[in-house]
């Protein structure tokens, strides 16, 4: 009996390996071209708009809230907390958007493009889903203690980010030409 | 090969308007506001008459392109105590009445057409949300001190 159930599981196993790989292989060219810069704007984006260290640093910064609980009344207290919360939380989601959209494209499309090793796709496939799960905890912590609740987990999620990047970028790289004829407007703009 | 002596040129004409112009403005907050003053609303080039005649049209809107990203992001990592007294600061030299000047930044919201082009929309979110603390914080200041004279 229990010999039936270990050979039915590893035909349900066999049977979801196998419909993952039809899957990976049913993807258009032309789709694929747009998952590519999909990927690389994600990067970018990863990169120059929501990692950097002295921005992180910024939105996080406990000067600014010990300034503000020193000098100003409650109202402005409640303002700033209000303001820097909303602002913790769309950084959080935002990360965590373009994470996905890098795992997509790595998931769906990655072997079209780059030669990736078992050990690096496994090492890949760890980063993400640590920097998944931290976003998800810190979407629940800012959410329910403010942005000030949890410094530790964000100095994480930014170092699993980081690696996440320096991974991608390596795996990309042969997409910085691509990058180069890239119209501008495919970038992210906030021209308003 | 012509990316490199442009590049160059850029540069050299970025360090001018650095010399020239922008080391009479002290505060980032006032570099950042003249800044986008030179850029054209409708086109989204930069100009400047004399440092166009110095390199040309082309080098002189880069240069000042530079200027401007760079403005933005000493404005963008200022800590809410450093934004405040700037803005403290460019209110009495625009000699506009405080009350007035608040009220308009308040409504109007003009540092949202100031920010360059291709800029993040987070980090520019994230210096729109530190104006309306500072704005909020000198609010308050202007109400207490005016609460005081009353009451001296």
């Amino acid at each position: 009996m229990i010999e039936l159930v270990l050979f039915f599981a590893l035909g349900v196993i066999f049977l979801i390996l196998l419909y993952a790989l039809t899957r990976r292989t049913d993807v258009r060219a032309e789709g694929g071209a747009e998952a590519l810069l999909e990927a690389r704007q994600a990067l970018d984006s990863l990169q120059n708009g929501l990692l950097p260290a002295t921005l992180v640093e910024r939105i996080f910064a406990q000067e600014d809230l010990d300034f503000v609980s020193s000098s100003c009344s409650r109202e402005v207290r409640v303002l700033f907390l209000r303001e820097r919360k909303r602002m913790a939380l769309s950084w959080v989601a935002q990360v965590r958007v373009r994470v996905l959209r890098l795992w997509q494209f790595y998931s769906g499309h990655s072997r079209r493009y780059a030669r990736l090793d078992l050990r690096t796709e496994f090492s890949l496939a760890l980063h993400f889903a640590s920097l998944l799960i931290a976003c998800r905890i810190l979407q629940a912590l800012f959410y329910l203690r403010g942005p000030y609740a949890a410094p530790g987990i964000v100095a994480r999620a930014i170092g699993a980010a980081g690696n996440v990047c320096v991974m991608s970028e390596r795996s990309l790289s042969f997409l910085s030409h691509v990058n180069a004829f890239r119209p501008e407007s495919a970038g992210n703009s906030a021209e308003t | 090969m012509n990316s490199v002596p442009k590049r160059m040129d850029v540069q050299k004409a970025a360090e001018d308007v650095h010399r020239r112009t922008l080391a009479t403005i002290p505060r980032a907050l006032d570099r950042f506001i003249y800044l986008a003053s030179t850029r054209d609303y409708n086109t989204g080039m930069y100009f400047h008459d004399g440092l166009a005649a110095r390199f040309s049209a082309e080098v002189a809107c880069e240069a000042l392109a530079d200027c401007h990203q760079e403005a933005y992001r000493q404005l963008l990592l200022c800590p809410v105590r450093e934004l405040v007294s700037q803005m403290e600061a460019y209110i009495q030299s625009s000699h506009t009445r405080p009350r007035d000047f608040i009220a308009a930044w308040r409504e109007l919201e003009p540092y949202r057409v100031a920010i360059p082009v291709r800029t993040d929309p987070f980090s520019a979110e994230f210096l729109f949300s530190n104006f309306r603390i500072a704005l909020a914080i000198l609010e308050e200041r202007l109400v207490n001190s005016r609460r005081s004279l009353r009451v001296a």
